[in-house]
This record gives C-alpha cells, sequence and structure tokens, in this order.
C-alpha cells in the first residue's frame, strides 16, 4: 500500500515538468533563394495507404502519393485553377461537348517508354472498366459512351479519340462545367503500358509523375520511398532527390520525430502542440494552414420526423453555438454557417449563411408546433431523436456539446454509437439515420462537387444515397442543373450562391464549421506552400539542410528538463557502493 | 502446507485479523459512498459542459482547483463528479454481471462435475469453445442483435462470458465432492440428487463461490472498463471510467488529471475487491481451493 | 496415444466451431464492405459495383460453402506464381488453406498472417520471458523473506500489480517511459532490428509485469510450503547452504506448475494481446484482428480467428495432456 503512495507523487511530479520545443534546425543558407537540388523529404503520416493504383484508391493519403506519382492531362495551380500539364494545351470546342487535348512530345513514363495519345485512351478505359473497383467512376458519366462501356456493352469508350500520335479528344454526351475539375483529379491519370487495359491488384504503380516509385521500396504499412524521375518532362525539376514516407506513424511519436529534425514537415500535429508552436516566435512562421477542405455540420434527414419540419431544421440550425465547437479544438475547428469550405473556388467568407440565435431558435420550435419553455423545461418534441455517430471518432465530443445546445430548445437527442463500418453502411440509407454529422471533403474545387453530392436529388438513386438528408428542393435541383451546362463562370458562380442561401435557410444540414489543417514545416524546407488540393505538393520544394541535422536518438534526452533527473540518478548511484 | 499463527480460530475470526483485507473493506465501503451521494452533494452536473468558467486560459480544460476539484474534462464538465457517475455504472455493472456469470458457472460447473460423462463431455466442450472465442466480436455480435448497448446489455454480454472459468473449478471441486465418503453414502442410501445437490454439494461449495464472485467483482470492473476504452461500452455523454481513460489519453500532454483520475479509481476498486477475495480465500483455508 | 487423438480431433472440431461461428456473426452484423472499400465520398452507384464485383451479393449459405470448399483442400504440389486458382494458398505439399484476400488490403489473408505471426510470437516470448524471470524471482525473493519487510512489499507490489488492468499499466509506463523521459519509443514496430528491440520492451514489459504478479504469489506459496518439508529440512541439516536449498531442492519443484501455467499463458499470448498490441500499435495477429473487426474486413477476421484460436485450443491440449502426466487429481 505504501507502493501506491509513492506512486501518484512520482506521476504528478513527472506530469508536471512540461515539455518546451526545442530550437528548430535552421537552413544553412537563409539568404540565399536558388533553389537547390538535393537530399530526401522526410515526411510521415498517421495513416496508411492501402492502395496506390489510381483508378481504384479513395482515401487522402493515396491522393498525396498520386500528384508525386502520376501526371494528368490537366492539374490545378497553386490557386487552385486549371492549368495544362502533361498537354501543351487544350482546347473546348464552342458546344462545349469537346475537349482536345495536344500533348507534349517525348514525355516518358518512368520505366522509359514515350507517353502517347494511345496510353492516353488505354489509361482512361483501364480506370473506367467494368471490373475495376474505382470509387469515383461516376464523376465520368457524361463521357461520351459512358454507360455503355461501365456497363459492360461495348468494348472501347467511344467518347475518348486518338486523333494523332499526341493528340486526344474527349467528346461529351452534354455539357459539362465541371468536366476540367474532375479530369484534372487523379482517376484517369496516364499508367504506364505494364498497367494493361485491365485492373490487376499486383501491379507495381508506374505513371508519368516527378517521382517514382521503385519495386520494392513500398513497405507495407511501415514506409514507402519515392526517387525522383529523371525523365520528369519539365526540365530541372523536382528539386528533391527523393521523398520518403513514414506510415502508420502515431502522433506522439511524428511529434518527437519532428523536433529532432527526422521528419521535415508534417500536418497530423494536435492542437495543443500547434497553439505552443504558433506562441513561440522562433517556429511561429513555418506554422502555416492549408485552406480548410472539409464542411463539417449536423445532417437532419428531411425524411423521418421531426426533421420533416422545415421549422425544427431552422430552430437546429439557429441553436447551435459554433462558437462552442470551435473551442473545444480550436486549431482544427473553423466555424462556419454555409455549404462550402474556403478551398472551394468561388467561397465567400462574407457571405453568413447559418448563425447562433437562441431566442429565433426558440421562434422556429414555436412555430413548428413543438414550442418549449426553458424556464419549466416542458413542451419541446416528445420523442428522443436517435443520432448516430462513430464511436472514438471526432464526432464525439462535438455531439455531446450538441445534445446540450438542442436540450436548451426542447430537444433530446439520444446518441448511438456504432463502429465507422456499420456507420458507413447505414449513413447513405434511406430510412436508417434520422441525424449525423458524416461532413463531406471537398473532391475537387468547385462548388458543383458540395451541391451536386449533398443538396441534389439526382443524389438519391434507389435507397442509396450522398445526400445523406435526401433533401428535395425544385429550385435548388434547376440552380444545380443549370449550372452544370453553364459555361460562364460568373453566371455560373451566381447560380451557386443562390443555391447556397437557399440550402441555408431550408436547412437539411445545419453547418458547424469546417475542418483545417495547418502543415508544420522545418525552416530548412524552402519554397514550401500549402496546396488548396493536394496535401504536400512538393514541385517546386527544396532543401537547404545542414550536413548534421538530424540529432542523434539519445541526443533529446540532454535537451530535455528530465535530464535532471536522469544527471542526479546517475550521481546517487556512483556514490553508493553495493 | 503447514501454517503458524494465522490459521487459529473461525474463517470469520481470521478475516478479521487480515489487515489488508479490512483495508480493501474500506475501500470498498468508501467507493459506494462516493457513488452513491457525491452526486447528491455536487453543484456541478456531469453531462453539462461549463463553457464560462471550466476552459483555462490557455483554451484546454482546467486544471484542478477550487471550483473544480479534479479539474474538467475535454469538453469542459466537471471531472470528480463524472467519476462518481462511472463509480455507480461500474460497481452496478460488475457486481450484477458476476451475480449471473457465478450462478451460471455454478450451475454448470455442478452439473458437469456431479453427472460426468455426457453431460460433462457436452458441457465441457462448449466452455472450450466459449474460450477460445473472440471476446470483442462477441460484444459486437451481442450489441448489434439487441439494437444498442445499455448497462443491461453489457452485463448481459460479461456475465455470459465470464461463467467459463468459474463453472470449471467449480467442476473440479464438485468431482471431488462427488468421491467425498458421505456424498457416496447418501448415494448408497438412496438419497434423491437434487438433496444430495442441496444439503451436500452445495454448502461445501459455497466457500470458493463466494471468494471466486468476489475475485470475479474485481475482474468485471477491470472487463467493463476495457470495452468502454474500446469503445463497446456505454454510449457517451453517460461517464464511464474506461472511456474517461480513452478520453483523457488525447490530451494527456496538457491535461493529465483526466486520465490520471479514471486509472487510480479503476486500480483502487479492482484493488479493494482483490483484497476482500484474498482475505476471504486465506480466511476460508487455501488447501481446499486446489490449484487455480 | 488415443488420448492425444481423441483431443486433437475434439480441437480441431473447436477450431471448426469457432471459425464458423465468426463467419456467421460477421455476415449477420450490419455492414456494407464495398462501402468501407469505396469509402465515404463514393457515389451510390460506385458502390453497387464494387459491392457485386466483391461477391456479396449471394446467399450466407453459399458463401459460407465457398469457405469451407476453399478452406482446406487439395491442390498441385508446387503451383505456378501466376496460378489465379491457387494464387491465396498456403500449401504444404498437396494440402492447401486458404483463407481469401482481405477486402481492404486486397491480399492474400495467408501472406497478411504469415507476416504478422512473427511478431505476435516475438512480443509472447518477450513477455513470457520478463513474466517468468520477474514472477520466479521475486516469488523466491519473497517466500525466503517469509514474514520480513521484503516479502510484505512484494506482497503488496504483486497484488498492486494483478489489481492494475494491463492497459492502465501500458498507459502508465508509456506515459512515464516514454512521453515524459523518452528512454523508450511511444509504440510501433520499428524499421531495424535495433528498433524491434526497443519497440518490444514496452508491450512485453506490460504484459510481463502484469502476468509476473500472479505467478509471484504461486511461486512464493509453493515456496513457502517446500521450504518446510522434509527432505529440505534434512538438506538443511546436511549442511547445505541457504541459497542451495532455496535453489537446488525447493525452486525445480515449484516450477512445475509454473511451466504449465507458462504455456497457457503462452497460447493466450499467441492468442493476441489485441488491448497491448492496439495500444502500443505493435503490427501483430491481435491488432490484426481489431483492425479487420472494426474495418469489417470479413476474411481476415476469420483468418485472426483461426490463427488465435488454433494458438489456444493447442496449448490448452498440450498443457492438459501435462498435467495429466503430473497431477492425476485433476484427471477428473
Amino acid at each position: 500500500m505504501r507502493a501506491l503512495g509513492l506512486f501518484c507523487p512520482v506521476v504528478l511530479m513527472i506530469a508536471a515538468c512540461s515539455t518546451p520545443f526545442p530550437p528548430p534546425i535552421g537552413s544553412s543558407h537563409p539568404d540565399e533563394t536558388a533553389p537547390r537540388r538535393g537530399g530526401t523529404l522526410h515526411l510521415a503520416s498517421f495513416a496508411d495507404v492501402r492502395t496506390l493504383d489510381p483508378a481504384v484508391a479513395s482515401d487522402d493519403l493515396a491522393s498525396a502519393m498520386f500528384e508525386e506519382i502520376f501526371a494528368g492531362l490537366v492539374d490545378y495551380d497553386a490557386q487552385a485553377r486549371i492549368v495544362p500539364d502533361l498537354a501543351r494545351r487544350f482546347e473546348v470546342s464552342p458546344d462545349g461537348l469537346t475537349y482536345r487535348f495536344f500533348m507534349r512530345e517525348g514525355v516518358r513514363f518512368h520505366d522509359g517508354s514515350e507517353l502517347t495519345a494511345a496510353d492516353v485512351k488505354r489509361s482512361i478505359e483501364r480506370a473506367l472498366h467494368p471490373t475495376t473497383p474505382n470509387p469515383a467512376a461516376s464523376l465520368y458519366d457524361t463521357i461520351a459512351g459512358f454507360d455503355a462501356y461501365t456497363s459492360g456493352k461495348a468494348e472501347h469508350l467511344d467518347g475518348v479519340v486518338v486523333e494523332g500520335q499526341y493528340v486526344v479528344a474527349i467528346r461529351l454526351k452534354e455539357t459539362d462545367s465541371r468536366f476540367l475539375s474532375v479530369l484534372a483529379l487523379h482517376p484517369l491519370r496516364p499508367v504506364c503500358p505494364s498497367a494493361g487495359d485491365r485492373y490487376k491488384d499486383t501491379w507495381e504503380p508506374c505513371g508519368a509523375g516527378p517521382y517514382k516509385l521503385v519495386p520494392g521500396s513500398w513497405d507495407r504499412g511501415r514506409s514507402l520511398v519515392l526517387t525522383r524521375h529523371t525523365g520528369y518532362f519539365v526540365p530541372g525539376l523536382p528539386y528533391i532527390d527523393s521523398i520518403e514516407w513514414t506510415l502508420s506513424m502515431n502522433r506522439a511519436g511524428e511529434l518527437y520525430a519532428f523536433e529532432d529534425g527526422n521528419i521535415d514537415l508534417t500536418h497530423d500535429l494536435g492542437d495543443a502542440e500547434l497553439e505552443a508552436l504558433r506562441a513561440d516566435p522562433r517556429w511561429a512562421r513555418f506554422v502555416s494552414a492549408e485552406p480548410d477542405r472539409t464542411v463539417d455540420g449536423e445532417v437532419m434527414n428531411t425524411e423521418i420526423p421531426p426533421f420533416d419540419n422545415i421549422e425544427v431544421r431552422r430552430a437546429v440550425a439557429s441553436a447551435i453555438d459554433r462558437g462552442q465547437y470551435h473551442s473545444y479544438k480550436p486549431e482544427s475547428l473553423s466555424p462556419s454557417g454555409q455549404a462550402l469550405p474556403p478551398a472551394v473556388v468561388g467561397y465567400d467568407p462574407h457571405f453568413v449563411g447559418q448563425t447562433y440565435d437562441y431566442d429565433a431558435a426558440l421562434a422556429h420550435m414555436a412555430k413548428a408546433g413543438f414550442p418549449y419553455d426553458p424556464a419549466t423545461g416542458k413542451g419541446g418534441y416528445p420523442r428522443a431523436i436517435p443520432y448516430l455517430l462513430v464511436r472514438q471518432g471526432a464526432t464525439e465530443y462535438t455531439a455531446q456539446i450538441l445534445q446540450q445546445d438542442l436540450a436548451k430548445i426542447g430537444l433530446r437527442l439520444e446518441l448511438h454509437l456504432v463502429n465507422w463500418p456499420t456507420f458507413l453502411s447505414l449513413a447513405y440509407t434511406r430510412g436508417a439515420v434520422a441525424m449525423a454529422a458524416p461532413g463531406w471533403a471537398m473532391d475537387y474545387p468547385d462548388p458543383s462537387d458540395f451541391f451536386e453530392s449533398l443538396f441534389s436529388s439526382k443524389a438519391i438513386q434507389g435507397e442509396q444515397s450522398s445526400n445523406t438528408a435526401f433533401y428535395r428542393s425544385a429550385r435548388v435541383d434547376d440552380l444545380v442543373e443549370r449550372a452544370r451546362h453553364e459555361l460562364d463562370p460568373v453566371a455560373r458562380l451566381a447560380l451557386f450562391t443562390e443555391a447556397n442561401h437557399i440550402v441555408c435557410d431550408d436547412a437539411p444540414w445545419a453547418f458547424t464549421d469546417t475542418r483545417r489543417f495547418e502543415d508544420v514545416a522545418q525552416p530548412y524546407v524552402r519554397g514550401f506552400k500549402p496546396h488548396p488540393v493536394w496535401t504536400f505538393y512538393t514541385a517546386t520544394t527544396w532543401l537547404d539542410r545542414p550536413g548534421s541535422a538530424r540529432r542523434d536518438a539519445l541526443g533529446f534526452l540532454w535537451s530535455h528538463p528530465a535530464q535532471s533527473l536522469h544527471t542526479a540518478a546517475r550521481a546517487r548511484l556512483s556514490g553508493r557502493s553495493w | 502446507m503447514t501454517r503458524g499463527r494465522d490459521e487459529r480460530g473461525s474463517p470469520s475470526e481470521r478475516f478479521r485479523r487480515n489487515r489488508p483485507a479490512l483495508l480493501g473493506l474500506a475501500l470498498i465501503g468508501a467507493l459506494v459512498i462516493f457513488a452513491a451521494l457525491f452526486p447528491l452533494l455536487s453543484s456541478h452536473d456531469p453531462f453539462v459542459s461549463d463553457f464560462a468558467h471550466g476552459i483555462a486560459p490557455s483554451g484546454g480544460p482546467m486544471p484542478p482547483g477550487r471550483a473544480f476539484l479534479l479539474g474538467t474534462d475535454r469538453i469542459f464538465r466537471d471531472e470528480l463528479v463524472r467519476l462518481a457517475y462511472g463509480a455507480r455504472l461500474s460497481l452496478f455493472i460488475a457486481l450484477s454481471a458476476t451475480l449471473l456469470a457465478t450462478l451460471v458457472g455454478a450451475v454448470v460447473g455442478i452439473l458437469a462435475g456431479y453427472f460426468g460423462g455426457t453431460t460433462d463431455f457436452v458441457l465441457m466442450r462448449v466452455v472450450d469453445v466459449g474460450l477460445a472465442f473472440p471476446f470483442l466480436l462477441l460484444v459486437m455480435a451481442i450489441g448489434a442483435a439487441l439494437g444498442k448497448t445499455t448497462p443491461e446489455t453489457i452485463l448481459l454480454v460479461l456475465g455470459l462470458t465470464g461463467w467459463l472459468g468459474t463453472s470449471r473449478i467449480i467442476r473440479s471441486k464438485t468431482i471431488q465432492l462427488r468421491h467425498a465418503h458421505f456424498v457416496v453414502a447418501s448415494r448408497a442410501l438412496g438419497q434423491s440428487t437434487t438433496r444430495i445437490l442441496t444439503l451436500h454439494v452445495l454448502p461445501n461449495v459455497a466457500g470458493p463461490l463466494t471468494v471466486l464472485a468476489t475475485l470475479s467483482v474485481a475482474q468485471m470492473i477491470v472487463a467493463e472498463s476495457v470495452l468502454s476504452y474500446l469503445g463497446a461500452g456505454i454510449a457517451p455523454p453517460t461517464p464511464t471510467w474506461g472511456h474517461m481513460l480513452f478520453e483523457g489519453q488525447d490530451v494527456v500532454l496538457v491535461a493529465p488529471w483526466t486520465l490520471v483520475a479514471p486509472a487510480v479509481a479503476i486500480l483502487v476498486s479492482v484493488l479493494a475487491f482483490n483484497l476482500v477475495g484474498e482475505g476471504l480465500r486465506d480466511a476460508l483455508d487455501a488447501q481446499q481451493m486446489g490449484r487455480r | 496415444m488415443r488420448r492425444l487423438v481423441t483431443k486433437l480431433v475434439w480441437a480441431a472440431f473447436v477450431i471448426w466451431a469457432v471459425v464458423s461461428l465468426t463467419f456467421l456473426i460477421d455476415n449477420v452484423l450490419p455492414s456494407d464492405p464495398a462501402r468501407m472499400v469505396a469509402g465515404p465520398q463514393a457515389r451510390p452507384a460506385d458502390v453497387a459495383r464494387i459491392r457485386e464485383q466483391l461477391g456479396l451479393g449471394r446467399p450466407l449459405l453459399v458463401q459460407y460453402g465457398a469457405f469451407v470448399t476453399r478452406l482446406v483442400h487439395v491442390g498441385p504440389w508446387h503451383s505456378p506464381s501466376g496460378d489465379a486458382a491457387h494464387a491465396t494458398c498456403a500449401a504444404l505439399g498437396p494440402i492447401h488453406i486458404d483463407l481469401g484476400k482481405s477486402y481492404q488490403q486486397r491480399r492474400a489473408v495467408i501472406d497478411i498472417l504469415a507476416e504478422r505471426l512473427p511478431r505476435t510470437a516475438m512480443l509472447a516470448i518477450a513477455a513470457v520471458i520478463v513474466q517468468s524471470l520477474l514472477g520466479i524471482s521475486t516469488g523466491v525473493l519473497s517466500a525466503w523473506a517469509h514474514r520480513r519487510a521484503l516479502d510484505r512489499v512484494i506482497v503488496g507490489l504483486s497484488l498492486i500489480g494483478i489489481s492494475t488492468p494491463t492497459f492502465i499499466l501500458g498507459l502508465g509506463l508509456q506515459y512515464v517511459l516514454a512521453r515524459q523521459l523518452r528512454i523508450l519509443p511511444v509504440d510501433g514496430f520499428g524499421h531495424t532490428p535495433v528498433e524491434h528491440v526497443l519497440g518490444v520492451l514496452l508491450p512485453a514489459l506490460t504484459l510481463g509485469i502484469y502476468g509476473a504478479a500472479s505467478y509471484t504469489r504461486i511461486v512464493r506459496d509453493d515456496m513457502i510450503g517446500l521450504l518446510r518439508l522434509d527432505y529440505v529440512r534434512t538438506a538443511r541439516a546436511k549442511g547445505a547452504t541457504e541459497p542451495a536449498v532455496v535453489l537446488r531442492h525447493a525452486l525445480r519443484n515449484a516450477l512445475l506448475p509454473i511451466v504449465t501455467m507458462l504455456g497457457l499463458d503462452l497460447g493466450s499470448l499467441v492468442g493476441g494481446a489485441v488491448v497491448t498490441e492496439t495500444l502500443f500499435r505493435w503490427p501483430g495477429i491481435g491488432a490484426a484482428s481489431v483492425a479487420a473487426l472494426l474495418d469489417r474486413d470479413g476474411p481476415l477476421i476469420v483468418g485472426t480467428v483461426l490463427v488465435t484460436s488454433t494458438a489456444i485450443v493447442l496449448t490448452n491440449v498440450v498443457v492438459d495432456l501435462l498435467y495429466g502426466v503430473l497431477d492425476p487429481e485433476a484427471r477428473g
């Protein structure tokens, strides 16, 4: 029992020792601006990547890697505008139905073979083949011949035409203003001839991007090494020799590795660490925020009571104090009341959308037919509302805050925790979930990604829907449909702005926040800026690193306050004779 | 095994002399009082976040202090009153699950040990399958079948999986008894099985069963906290020690009290029941128990 | 010999029962592996296509039949590497064992298990070493110092040890040794042999300390008794020194039950110290089973359950036989 008495104070004492950040390892030539070639960039990630085949992957981490390994006809620049990449230039026909790409000549794949228009067609057909488990295939359903090809009725995809050795044209069956945006994504990017024309899960990823994956350098679940593709079509790039990615690293380990200079760039740090870094004048300017790409909100199923009542939904949207959500995770949740996140082209930061207004919330509840009296606690909606969430996920805490906020207007939530797979199987199914917060991450930086997937009735396909609120509005559907065919960007944006207003008012979602990641780079990582679409966009990044930058494994012991404990212990031991 | 001074007197006298066991009893008493009374006395609500006073100047949870004796948790609710609520749940679930598990284990063990033959064989195969079965999957299955996790479903799960070890021990004890002379004599005299079981077997099994039950409470507290820790326990916002432990892990560097408080609570409760269980076992003479 | 055969046959039955139950439960729980593979952003049409490709639409009995017939079947001795029919099999001569392909990792389950089993074995062996060294030495010490201060301290510590759930012990060790003092890695397996060894220390210590706590008491109890037995008294009378008495005579006999317990523990450790592997992100079978359960990766769930139940059941058989040999009383 005495041992117990000793244990607690020791633990608390150790707990009281704070952990200051060590000084950053500086750049060797801070005043030079000309990029230097060479070096290895060390990255790490909490997540693992399951597959590196661009035709089938669906996770964020894979996207970051695809940008290095595969080049596409078009890509996004630093302002998220579409620019030609593998294509020298492209032209769109006046009727908006044909996109013609004039490719660069002499572009080499990683295996040395030349990339021609035939490879473009082969890669597109491979990605959209009926046997390929492509989770994003329907993004391309406006290509002529898509239906016939993906159902197996046609041998080839008619809409993709090879017009010359370096000219390829893609014909659409209807005007599609988002086509270039989705083409710039990874699924259709050209892959080496070794990939063949069918999906095989044993294929070693190989493309035409600035880095290549040397066979044997992917240690599953552990690490991945990308090496410079010397035949990359942009001369001089990339500056860095290789990128070493450590996978499935835990957050604490990443933090320590970053402090020691063993990781050069990370975006996985926790809120407490980010706050500490921002407060430290030596580190502050190396912390940069990525534009927020994910919208969070409480999704209310408009087909299930009480959320079939628009006033109840409006009440919920006004009852949430978004500042409270923010207070629990200040570095990564930015309060927001509208349907679009900042990373989307056309985002309006001045548009306020839904706001916290407790009195208005009570008024809406009264109008809905469920008046609630906060003084007596009487009234409100009589039944408990089941709220579905993923156990031990990010929404666990916000759900509990939401519960408290909604209790104040007479709505009682009952939290149902399920695991991720169960959540996924229920969230998109009709009639299964009254309220949940699945969120939506941007696939491509265009408002159509949000409005078509979340608020258009076309997204409801039978019993399944990505429009998890099962929301139907003829006006929104009309605006979205018109925007699909509207090729003038200004007019298009006006359509989406109107749709945004309607959605905020109809409140199928009570928008709460957008999620932000912050990148922290070592000072010797030069030329890096967060990209609106790609995580770790390193095309123009270079390393300016002192020779012995890495601290040795035990080195940190001496730079730590616990050092005094350690040295004190050693002193006592050496003084005693056994 | 010879014993010295400690072995004199009746079992209750031996127990009363056992100081660690008495400490355990005292701790259990304190725990029960804490669980029952503290939530009534505290001015804080375990389900309400205090955004005004519960946030420290740095933006994180408030450290232990006058307003919040054990500080606040991640979303700024009073840690101490949540600990007390968690105590209620842990005790309720552990005690009820133990009751269920002990009952089932005793019945199965006695039946298998007394009747032997096919009954024994079949029952012991069921035990084998149960012991080899992945616990987590079973929890998820029962939870899914019953809809949602409530204290009742948890105690069902724990009770229905916790009887396996008990049944084996009671079985071997019953086998020993079956060969004991008074049982043999009773059978020879033609006494009914029920009489033999109630008059001879049960009383002799009661001692070890009590010890097993007490130790089992300790194991149930641990099992419930493991389930809550892994996220398979009772849904938030209801406080459970295991879940509080899980929540504390993320913020341990800035708010270590959120991790230390539930850890110490679990440790002390389990220790208390173990001390009492050990004391009971020593008091009832370890030789009868056989090896575990 | 007959006993051995009977026991093995029933062991096989138990394993089959456990695996089948797992298969059943996994298929009955609500989930959508196709949605798991496609991810949350995929549109319903794409998810539907993937569902068809994974063959998940067939009735349960058909799927179970396919599973069982593939599980153990006879195939060619050496199948060429491109042979699709036997690509996911492990071959022992003509006998093939096929656990299918993981939905998430798109690799043969056999390969995943083969990769992870050595790591769990490494952890299990390290834990058992810590457990036995710590447990036996403290038990012996405690028995030798019976009723003195050292004995009380050790008994007290061992009580605390068995009262501390492994994951709390693990969290505590991790917090002190890895996060504050930073002398050991927080978790993970590492990339070099040195990192492997450093990485196994914390989880092995966690499991070992917990196990040692119960060993201590058993060794202590047995040793106290044995130290008073006649033949030990005789040895003392003959002038043997105390350490010799303790080690040579008493300990040897106390070790017998320990060895059998070690066997059981090894089996259940291989069965997967699930919580510890998860806490320390040790990429073994336990962690794989939790990940598979959480991902609803059916083939991998069944594969890990097969391995863990086999380990538990087989070591039970071995220990049962040892018990039968050593302790006639247990042969009920």
